[in-house]
């Protein structure tokens, strides 16, 4: 049985939708990520299943129990804020004991406790130190280590890491990552950052306009876009009007059709291409990024521009803005998509 | 977010702040709008209190005293403070916060003790008013009189100006000036262009709260000259608690006359640094 | 920016420093003076009128009196206006701008003003509050009021309200305990500074002290008041005591104002 169900959850403000329909579950220790633009409702949902905020319809189930009417406090949930949310007035060790002290834990028992919380975030030696006079990715552990030690039954987490810089935002998602791990929690993550869900979540929810569009692994949602929207969302797609498809590829189709960087290529002499391969079509390469590992051609097709990424094999050369190239199609990973669904209700 | 019934509970626990301040703000005004109406010693209602006002040569008097003495003593108030808050802002460490510390002192120190200071500095047997006369200077000069009462108002009003103006100033930031310059402009260009319009909320700002500050006050007039200078607020306060002729509801017609005009004065500067303090915000 | 200090505006903050002291200066001298009929310097220098004043069994009853009740007026505005502060920004922010409105009206309403009306209202056989020192509080509340909503408004804007009291609420916290454990401390050095400025304020109010108490409950502004008629030497070490009180207050706010 899942651990976290949401059954149903609906919340509107002045007559007009912040989500509605919401249905999901999570079982237990799982990491799964609720990816959306801002203002898709994400950070209102997690707000209704912390309890922060009510909702107008629907249930939420912890363990099997019904805790939709549960006040806040009483519902086992911690959650770490964006703005951290730290108490200025208090050290960091005061600030991690908070939530003890409210649950009346021993003084002897807190402190142990808030002893192993500050070694897990490695935050050894700042206990007496004020939120002030800490620097963001620190403060941003002790948000993390205050809600751990009160032993969650769900952690969640509302765009923990966007207020830091890009060093340390991945630095601390990947502690972030092993800690849930190691502590076996089951996490909800908010995020806008299609980069921090695809490499993070066991599982991520998309979200748009108050709507759950996708429900899946990081693969299946890089390989398997359910529509124009997600496409979009995750970026580097080729996204290619019925029309333009049929220029480009020569077939069919009613929808948009939404291709890869990395599956269009460029034919090599003398190489031989497996059957599903085709479409072989002329352009001409406008300009050109290097990626690391990767070059980023763009490549004008009949006045459709494609992105075709191609491996950097250094020894070989690169072919020069005004190149004229012919490429072909990896036709299993063609995926005719469906246009968004904007309306919500 | 908050409950519908938390909000209830919240609603309930602002009835001391709003009972206390109907009590001692709010009703007391009302009264005073009431009880002006009533006129001939309470005994019928209508405008006749105000009729009485605005007929007599005496209350006339009062209210252009009293606009006059505000008007004089923010002027000079404000053009003496604004050299003092540009060198102030243009200073900076110990000295700066010391002068600020001091000015805050004196923006506190008006009122009986102030009168009392100045009896002591310029009254006839003055300190100041000895020595120069032993210089043989002779001054001429009357600390009972209205330009007595400008020197002591415009005392109190430069401190609080210096006070008002300083974060109108250190809005003006040093780039500005630098970005006017590279783009041509010369200082005197600039000041024109830039400088003046950014702090002129500020000042106009400022000189209203002088002015309401002037109009309303009246212990330092009162203390100094023993109520017998004709200014709006000593007849109010003679007429509530005078000697020899008590009339409240004439008292309410009176502070009606004055309540209009700080009224009026209060909104205008609530209007006019408004934008003031998008622009702070927008920083 | 650190900029070396003109010679300029150095010369003009001195000059103006050097006049608004003159006053001061004046009263001083004046109070440890002999006499001073003429000439640059007093007469001689004496302690007399300290002495006398601080033997002066009114003057420190009126001393005692004005502390009291501006220590019990800035406890009244304490207890109403921080509560009311909270709920306006946590509970109700819709309130703000009419919170900003409605505390300029003591501003419009100078004291003068609402004694008319407070000696209409307080003093029948219902209700008999003028000639004591309760009415005081509630006058001095109004006069405390503008400046201390605007400083602890000021402190709660630059808390995270929302997301504090949300995370102290996960944590286990009820709203009333997180306000006394989150909230008030964070508050706690803008209300210190306000109530430091807010007491030299209050200390040197003379008009609703006159005309709603007078003599019965006489306040150390009204004793200077009536103590004209007695010599300027005395009245000058009433001034200069009830300055050195201002000095205190002003520099405990600065003191406070810096730890933050």
């Amino acid at each position: 049985m899942s651990f976290l169900r949401v059954d149903g959850l609906e919340k509107k403000y002045d007559d007009s939708f912040v989500f509605s329909h919401i249905h999901f579950s999570l079982e237990k220790g799982e990491f799964v990520t609720l990816l959306g633009p801002s203002g898709c409702g994400k950070s209102t949902l997690l707000r209704c299943i912390a309890g922060l905020t009510q909702v107008d319809d629907g249930q939420l189930f912890i363990d099997g129990v019904n805790v939709t009417d549960t006040p806040a406090r009483q519902r086992g949930i911690a959650m770490v804020f964006q703005s951290y949310a730290l108490f200025p007035n208090m050290t960091v060790r005061e600030n991690i004991a908070f939530g003890l002290k409210m649950q009346k834990v021993p003084p002897s028992e807190q402190s142990k406790r808030v002893n192993e919380a500050v070694e897990l975030v490695e935050l050894g030696g700042k206990e007496q130190r004020y939120p002030s006079e800490l620097s963001g990715g620190q403060c941003q552990r002790v948000a993390l280590a205050r809600s751990l030690v009160v032993r969650p039954r769900i952690l969640l987490l509302d765009e923990p890491l966007s207020a830091l810089d890009a060093r340390i935002r991945k630095n601390l998602r990947e502690q972030l990552r092993s800690i849930q791990k190691e502590l076996g929690l089951t996490t909800l993550f908010v995020t806008h950052d299609q980069e921090e869900a695809l490499t993070l979540s066991d599982r991520i929810l998309l979200m748009n306009n108050g709507k759950i569009i996708q429900n899946g692994t990081a693969e299946e949602i890089y390989t398997e876009p359910a529509d124009a929207f997600v496409v979009r969302f995750i970026g580097n797609y080729n996204l290619l009007s019925a029309e333009q498809a049929h220029q480009v590829l020569g077939i069919q189709s009613q929808k948009q059709v939404a291709i890869r960087p990395e599956s269009i290529y460029v034919r090599e002499e003398g190489r031989q291409y497996p059957e599903h391969v085709r479409h072989p079509v002329r352009g001409e390469v406008v300009d050109y990024l290097l990626l690391g590992n990767v070059i980023r051609y763009r490549i004008k097709v009949s006045n459709v521009e494609l992105l075709v990424d191609l491996l950097n094999r250094s020894s070989e050369r690169l072919f020069p803005a005004g190149a004229n190239l012919e490429l072909l199609f990896n036709t299993h990973e063609i995926r005719e998509v469906d246009e968004e669904n904007s309306a919500i209700g | 977010m908050v409950s519908r019934q938390a909000g209830k509970k919240a609603l309930f626990l602002l009835m001391p702040f709003i009972l206390v301040f109907f009590l001692f703000q709010v009703l007391p005004l009302i009264w005073v709008f009431v009880d002006s109406f009533k006129s001939n010693l309470g005994e019928e209602w209508g405008i006749g209190n105000y009729e009485y006002i605005f007929e007599s040569r005496y209350f006339r008097q009062a209210l252009f005293n009293s606009l006059k003495i505000s008007l004089y003593s923010s002027i000079v108030g404000m053009l003496l403070a604004l050299p003092c808050a540009w060198s102030l802002h243009r200073l900076s460490g110990r000295l700066k916060e010391l002068t600020l510390t001091f000015a805050n002192m004196i923006a506190n120190f008006s009122g009986v003790p102030l009168a009392f200071a100045f009896v002591i500095l310029l009254g006839a047997n003055g300190c100041l008013i000895v020595l120069l006369d032993q210089l043989g200077i002779q001054l001429g000069f009357n600390l009972y009189s209205a330009l007595g009462l400008i020197l002591i108002y415009s005392y109190f009003q430069i401190p609080l100006a210096i006070l008002l103006m300083l974060p109108a100033m250190e809005g003006l930031r040093d780039e500005w000036q630098e970005a006017a310059c590279l783009l041509g402009a010369g200082k005197i260009r600039y000041w024109i262009s830039i400088g003046l319009p950014v702090l002129m909320p500020g000042i106009l700002g400022t000189f209203i709260i002088l002015f309401a500050n002037a109009m309303g006050t009246m212990a330092t007039a009162f203390a100094l000259t023993g109520g017998n200078y004709n200014l709006l607020t000593i007849r109010i306060s003679n007429l509530i608690s005078g000697d020899i002729f008590l009339d409240p509801w004439l008292a309410s017609a009176l502070s009606m006359v004055l309540v209009f005009i700080l009224m009026l004065v209060t909104l205008a500067n609530e209007w006019l640094i408004k934008p003031g303090r998008l622009r702070a915000k927008a920083k | 920016m650190q900029r070396p200090n003109s010679l300029g505006h150095l010369s003009v903050i001195i000059i103006f420093m050097m006049v608004m002291i003159l006053p001061l200066l004046g009263t001083l001298l004046y109070s440890i003076s002999t006499s001073w009929s003429s000439g640059l310097l007093p007469d001689g220098i004496t302690l007399k009128w300290y002495t006398s004043l601080f033997a002066d069994h009114r003057f420190l009853q009126a001393m005692m009196n004005s502390v009291l009740v501006c220590l019990g007026a800035l406890l009244l505005t304490l207890v109403l206006v921080v509560p009311t502060a909270f709920i306006v920004f946590y509970y109700f922010p819709f309130l703000k701008p009419f919170m900003n409105f409605i505390i300029l009206l003591p501003f419009a309403v100078p004291p003068v003003v609402s004694s008319v009306g407070l000696l209409q209202i307080y003093s029948n056989d219902v209700v008999t509050l003028t000639g004591t020192p309760w009415i005081l509080l509630g006058a001095y509340f109004t006069v405390a009021l503008p400046f201390s909503y605007r400083a602890i408004a000021n402190n709660m804007a630059n808390l995270n309200l929302q997301d504090m009291l949300d995370a102290a609420h996960l944590l286990g916290a009820s709203t009333f305990r997180a306000f006394f454990t989150i909230v008030l401390p964070n508050l706690k050095t803008g209300l210190m500074v306000s109530l430091f400025l807010s007491f030299s304020l209050l200390i040197g109010e003379f008009v609703f002290a006159n005309i709603l108490v007078g003599t019965r409950f006489e306040t150390v502004q009204v004793y200077l008041f009536n103590m004209k008629t007695r010599s300027g030497h005395f009245s000058s070490a009433v001034v200069v005591s009830y300055f050195l009180i201002i000095v205190l207050m002003t520099i405990l706010a600065g003191q406070w104002g810096k730890k933050q």
